[in-house]
């Protein structure tokens, strides 16, 4: 038979806020085991949590760059459950009363065709501590490093529109996108700080019944998600094929298997209402100076670089992919370099660069003003492409500007056109064959001539005055 | 100093006097306030051997003041129910000025009616419950057992006010105390309310209205007010509050602190052997029927925070006709001996758990008036913030009728 996926995504991303959610713990899951604890996030007897404005600041600007409609009022329940990372026997998270509802997310679909997908809503909670097993001797130990207890983490929880792992993907790529745009997390799925459960349903194509679903954890890659998502669909579809029942459970994807396993029954604890954390008033003066402080999203600015600075679709969507791209491809643009040429040397070059010496765009050696140096002497033909590449690495060694070294390094480029004149007509009477093939038609001999003319140049001739003089004193020949 | 009624004793030499407001003041708390250093096991197996990693905001303030903290005194466990006074009776037998106590249901001012003295539970909110250790984090406040409200309005301006660490208190102007000794009088109207009636026998509410024919020709006007849901105080009150236990309590799981069970299979046998060894019958009880409104009638829950809202609202509704309302503190004949199940825990409190429902603050006021034989006691509920006021009018009441001290 013929299914249509039915695919909803929780996500849970990690706030980046310097403090955990209630208590003034650092917000460092990864130091030393139970360094960052206190009585509040240990949880003992007597200690209240105190909830953190940074926290809410963080989950605000998240659920805004999602679209979402910030509610008037929101409150933390306890969600109870009993397990030894959690040891005060309930979780805060929101589930009455959530933080924000109703966003969305624009992606494209398989055939590249736009697609809106809706976000149901965004709610805060705390995540718990992390076990540890190890073993002492032969006996078998469960440790709690109490540092995660209580870190801040936003949960999304996306309507059921999504209908291919590709979808999935591309919903997930797009949510990371904005929540680094508004610097709430870090959304690494690689690193733990986003972690995505997938929900899926399968009905036969055309019908709109919702069907009972299986939830997929344990995905530590966006394309991992793709492929859970994938092979669920195929185990999904042969057991309606052969008659059998889906049942509620949630199931882990073995990522050496490729394959996802039964793992458990979904258990939905009771939620109720926490009567210690203060229900949350958002006044609109508040939601106010925090909109204020929305940058420029990745879809406005990449209309702005189409219009502004006539980039192809392609070109302004990867200009602004991320904050710090944008941001550095703007601050080069703004020193006088050609946009165009801007967004080649950075896609082609730059990035591929700062993806081998593992470095950031914004704090990487290569700044916009040395490397907008870079492409004047480029653009104002001083040094030539090849050039241009060597020097680009040497900008990853030093400080010194892109104009001492090529001083240094004899990059200048010749663009007397008297002196590569001469040396075109050396390279003409060397190379008869060649000119005889030019001139029987043969119009690839014409890139060979050139790239004798470079080479003997020793890659400093300007290729664009070889071939102009080569084109002349050929066609004169 | 009984050792009977103390679970702990502090003999570390006093302090050098200081000039603070309560440099006279000699108090006593419950083993589930924190003083760092402290055993405080609240009365609970499930607490066993723990102490306080860090004072309370309370016990900062008033060491700060100057107070003398001489013991803790023994609990019921976690506070649920009463462990034979032992709050009152540490007052009656002169130990200290200030029982400190947790007043969840009406504790203090039940006491305090066994034991001749003011019991007083201020509003909510006013008092930080950092390093409390409580149960039901929505009802319970830090009240207070004296021999006359002017210790209680003392040691109340100094704990009062906002805290860094209990966000769950608004911000507000602390009430002016320094008039708590009642020197400052004014006409009073207390409101009776009618529905009191519904919960009591016909000779207990005649002993009653005798009292209130007594303040009258003292010279306060009394009033009848409506309250026509009174008598849901009590399952409001029962269904929230042991939904707030069960999760509150969650936290005993006996791996860090408290009694542990010898062996076990796995951790989930460990948790439930621990916690079937830590609990005693009455609280079990309470936990198991929280554990019930949370996983199977979860609407009764929501039902019950519904007309919690609806009874605040008319409760506070009812302070534009009287300055205060008047009602008896427990029912005729019950003392906390008798609270061996819940049900009879709250028939004991039935008549001062709306103070804790509603928030507002309340006092028992003793008195020669009340010596009627019923033993019921006279409350007074103030309006919110209206702790001050609350406490000069008991001292006036209290001076009028003869009672105190």
């Amino acid at each position: 038979m013929d299914y249509e996926a039915v695919i909803g995504l929780e996500i849970h991303v990690q706030l980046n806020s310097a403090t955990k959610m209630f208590c003034d713990c650092p917000n460092r899951p990864g130091d030393e085991p139970n360094q960052n604890t206190c009585p509040i996030c240990l949880w003992m007897p007597g200690a209240i949590p105190k909830f953190s404005h940074e926290v809410l600041e963080k989950a605000t600007l998240a659920a805004l760059a999602l679209n979402c409609e910030i509610q008037k009022e929101n409150a933390f329940d306890q969600k109870v459950y009993y397990y030894p990372d959690l040891p005060k026997g309930f979780q805060l998270s929101q589930s009455h009363l959530p933080l924000a509802k109703n966003g969305w997310l624009d992606i494209r679909d398989d055939r590249g065709r736009p697609k809106r997908i809706r976000i149901h809503q965004v709610h805060m909670e705390e995540d718990v501590a992390k076990l540890v097993h190890e073993t002492e001797g032969r006996t078998p130990i469960s440790l709690v490093d109490f540092n995660r207890a209580g870190t801040p983490l936003v949960e999304i929880v996306s309507e059921p529109d999504i209908r291919s792992p590709h979808e999935a993907m591309e919903y997930i790529r797009s949510l990371r996108t904005q929540i680094l745009y508004v610097d709430s997390a870090e959304c690494s799925m690689e690193r733990g700080t986003m972690r995505v459960d997938a929900n899926i349903s399968l009905r036969p194509r055309g019908s709109d019944e919702l069907n009972t679903k299986v939830e997929v954890k344990n995905m530590n890659s966006i394309h991992n998600v793709g492929n859970a998502i994938a092979y669920e669909i195929t185990r999904q579809a042969n057991r309606l094929d052969t008659g059998e029942t889906i049942v509620l459970h949630t199931r882990l994807w073995n990522p050496d298997k490729h394959i996802t396993e039964a793992m458990r029954g979904k258990f939905e604890g009771p939620c109720v209402p926490d009567p210690s954390v203060p229900r949350i008033a958002i006044t609109d003066t508040w939601l106010d100076a925090i909109r204020s402080r929305l940058p420029e999203m990745p879809g406005k600015k990449a209309e702005r670089f189409f219009t502004d600075y006539g980039l192809s679709r392609d070109e302004a969507v990867l200009m602004s992919s991320e904050r710090g791209l944008s941001e550095y491809f703007e601050a080069v643009v703004n020193r006088g370099i050609p946009p165009r040429l801007a967004v080649h040397w950075i896609a082609t070059q730059l990035l591929p660069a700062l993806k081998e010496c593992n470095e950031d765009i914004g704090d990487t050696p290569v700044t916009p003003e040395r490397f907008s140096q870079l492409l004047s002497l480029l653009e104002g033909d001083e040094i030539n492409a090849n050039s241009a590449k060597e020097v680009l690495a040497q900008l990853f060694d030093g400080t010194e500007t892109p104009d001492t070294i090529v001083d240094k390094g004899g990059f200048r480029q010749v663009s007397d056109s008297l002196e590569i004149a001469g040396m075109v007509d050396r390279i003409i009477s060397e190379n008869r064959p060649a000119v005889d093939d030019f001139h029987n038609g043969k119009t690839q001999a014409m890139g060979f001539l050139v790239g004798r003319a470079m080479q003997a140049s020793q890659g400093k001739a300007n290729p664009r005055l070889i071939k102009e003089i080569l084109t002349e004193k050929l066609e004169n020949t | 100093m009984n050792p009977d009624h103390y679970s702990y004793i502090d003999d570390s030499p006093p302090e050098a006097g200081g000039d603070g407001t309560l440099r006279r003041t000699s108090c006593s708390i419950q083993p589930n306030m924190s003083v760092r250093g402290w055993p405080t096991e609240a009365g609970s197996k499930a607490l066993e051997g723990f102490c306080a990693l860090e004072d309370a905001t309370v016990i900062e303030r008033l060491r700060t003041a100057g107070a003398t903290i001489r013991g803790s005194t023994r609990m019921s466990e976690l506070g649920f129910g009463l462990a034979g006074d032992t709050s009152a009776r540490v007052i009656s037998g002169g130990d200290v000025d200030i029982a400190l106590m947790t007043d969840t249901m009406g504790e203090a001012r039940v006491a305090a009616s066994e034991a001749g003295a003011f019991g007083f539970k201020p509003s909510y909110g006013l008092v930080s419950r950092s390093g409390l250790i409580g149960l039901v984090p929505s009802m319970e406040c830090h009240g207070m057992v004296a021999r006359n409200p002017e210790d209680i309005g003392t040691v109340m301006a100094v704990i009062s006010g906002c805290d860094d660490h209990d966000l769950s208190m608004p911000e507000y102007r602390v009430p002016d105390f320094s008039h708590s000794d009642g020197s400052e009088q004014s006409p009073v109207v207390l409101g009776a309310i009618d529905q009191c009636a519904d919960t009591l026998e016909p000779d207990a509410m005649a002993a009653f209205n005798g009292t209130l024919s007594k303040l009258q020709e003292a010279g306060m006007t009394v009033r009848t007010c409506s309250l026509p849901d009174f008598t849901l105080f009590g399952t409001v009150h029962n269904i929230i509050g042991s939904v707030e236990a069960s999760s509150s309590a969650g936290k005993y799981d006996g791996v860090r602190y408290g009694h542990r069970a010898r062996s076990a299979k796995n951790w989930n046998e460990m948790y439930l052997k621990t916690r079937a060894e830590s609990f005693g019958v009455l609280l079990k009880t309470y936990l198991f029927q929280g554990a019930y409104f949370q996983f199977q009638d979860y609407g009764a829950f929501e039902d019950a925070c519904r007309i919690r809202a609806r009874l605040v609202r008319h409760t506070e509704a009812l302070f534009s006709e009287a300055d205060f309302l008047v009602l008896p503190t427990k029912p005729p004949h019950l003392t906390g001996v008798d609270t061996s199940t819940t049900d009879e825990v709250y028939d004991l409190f039935s008549l001062s758990l709306a103070a804790n429902v509603t928030g507002l603050p309340a006092i028992h006021i003793p008195g020669s008036v009340l010596q009627d034989g019923a033993g019921m006691g006279l409350q007074l509920i103030g309006p919110r913030l209206g702790d001050a006021r609350l406490l000069s009018a008991a001292a006036t009441i209290s001076h009028m009728t003869g009672g105190g001290k």
